[in-house]
């Protein structure tokens, strides 16, 4: 009867599992006004226990793009301007009691911009593979990012997506350039859905809440711990997903791997040209007549 | 015509064989052990002599070495085995022939599919400033059986 009424909960509460809801703001304005919030929603932490109260931080800001993007929230003028964040993040704060648009012609929704992640491997050739290596490193930094990995023929860096073709170009100034491969994966409908699966988890978590602390018999409140601490796993993982995908949208990847270069075959030692001395070992010695 | 009388021919030819070149005869000389058969012919080596079991004991002599200072081939040696062929340097340590000459032994171990082998090789300059290498090698066990009877070998060269 408790998991019943739990399902319920999530019947009312979300309704939107079917169709993705934008997180983002400017998005939503297209969006039929969302149902006046039920009484048992509630936005603030559930003061029950401790361990729920940081599930209910809000994530700021607005949707993900480089800093010189940053857009206004057009629709809704109670809600603070999003400042741009130094590390942008996907969602935007859950916010049931959000009022809906009071315009009677809601104006169409800016395209929202897709959700990259750059990815850069390159080929180099050059004459000191280990001063090259330190020289990528250095600009790694220098560009704002930092060392993935490194290791005697390659390196990983990672830095800021408004660097990165920056970044690129002076990669390439290092050695003579023999490969170079740049992908730009498309996440947005990942993170969509992560959002809008998210935004339902924490509707749920919070009916299921309600029904805790109204919870009579011990069995009851067992069960409805169970579902509680199951849909919470959910959430954090969600969320951990999400910010992963934060980082790897607000951080290029770029991969160098080294080639020496050289242009005639080199022997490591010149060697004494005496046959009797090249003829010294067991293999000769024991290969007896 | 004159013909010389027997006295004189036996004076010439006595005076030939003091006038010969050192060169004409072998420049060394090595007892072979009891317990090893020296082998005929043996290509590029001047004397190979080995154990039923495998040791082998051999004497190359360079006749065109280019340079005969021991120090000099001792470092080619040492490099050569070490970098080149995979030996690993065990010992050095300063020898001489029964003749008296000076020279320098190195020992070297090595490993071939996970069995261990010795490899010795002593170099002397001859007195006619020929290398003399002496080389003696096999499995590790084999060595350590007969080293007493290598190392008496080794030791009884003479150098002419």
């Amino acid at each position: 009867m408790v998991l019943a009424l739990v399902l319920a909960g999530c019947a009312s509460a979300g309704g939107s599992a079917a169709s993705p809801v934008m997180a983002s703001p400017d998005v939503a304005a297209a969006s039929p006004p969302p149902p006046p919030p039920s009484p048992s929603v509630v936005a603030s932490d559930v003061d029950y226990e401790a361990r729920l109260q940081f599930l209910d931080t809000p994530i700021a800001g607005g949707s993900v793009a480089p800093p010189t993007h940053a857009k206004q929230p057009p629709h809704a003028p109670g809600l603070p301007h999003a400042p741009v964040p130094a590390k942008p993040v996907l969602s935007a704060p859950a916010a049931p009691t959000e009022a809906p648009p009071t315009t009677a012609t809601p104006a169409p929704p800016p395209r929202r911009e897709s959700l990259l992640i750059y990815t850069a491997t390159l080929v180099l050739a050059v004459f000191q593979v280990d001063a090259s290596l330190t020289k990528i490193e250095e600009l790694s930094r220098s560009v704002g990012g930092y060392l993935a990995s490194r290791n005697d023929t390659s390196i990983v860096i990672r830095v800021p997506r408004a660097r990165f073709q920056e970044a690129l170009g002076e990669v390439a100034k290092i050695g003579d350039v023999l490969h170079r491969n740049v992908e730009a994966q498309d996440v947005s409908d990942q993170v969509v859905d992560l959002e809008a699966r998210l935004k339902n988890a924490r509707a749920v978590r919070d009916r299921i809440a309600q029904l805790l602390q109204g919870a009579t018999a011990t069995k009851d409140a067992l069960e409805i711990e169970k579902e509680l601490a199951r849909v919470m796993g959910e959430i954090e993982l969600m969320e951990g997903k999400l910010q992963l995908f934060a980082d790897k949208i607000a951080y290029s990847t770029v991969t160098v791997n080294f080639q020496a270069l050289h242009t005639s075959e080199v022997h490591a030692m010149a060697r004494l040209p005496f046959p009797w001395l090249q003829e010294l070992g067991l293999s000769t010695l024991l290969q007896v007549r | 015509m004159r013909t010389l009388s027997s006295s004189a021919s036996i004076s010439l030819f006595a005076l030939a064989l003091t006038l010969a070149p050192a060169g004409c005869g072998p420049i060394f000389t090595l007892d072979t052990p009891s317990g090893m058969i020296e082998l005929k012919d043996q290509g590029s080596y001047a004397y190979r002599a080995m154990t039923p079991d495998g040791v082998v004991l051999g004497v190359r002599v360079i006749e065109d070495a280019g340079k005969t200072d021991v120090a000099f081939w001792v470092q080619a040696v040492t490099l050569h085995m070490k970098e080149l062929s995979g030996y690993a340097l065990l010992s050095s340590v300063d020898v001489t022939t029964a003749s008296g000459s000076a020279g320098k032994e190195l020992r070297f171990g090595h490993d071939e599919a996970g069995k261990p082998y010795v490899y010795v090789v002593r170099i002397f300059v001859a007195p006619k400033h020929q290398l003399v290498i002496v080389e003696a090698g096999g499995a590790k066990d084999e060595m350590e059986r007969n080293r007493p009877m290598v190392e008496a070998a080794m030791a009884s060269v003479k150098l002419r």
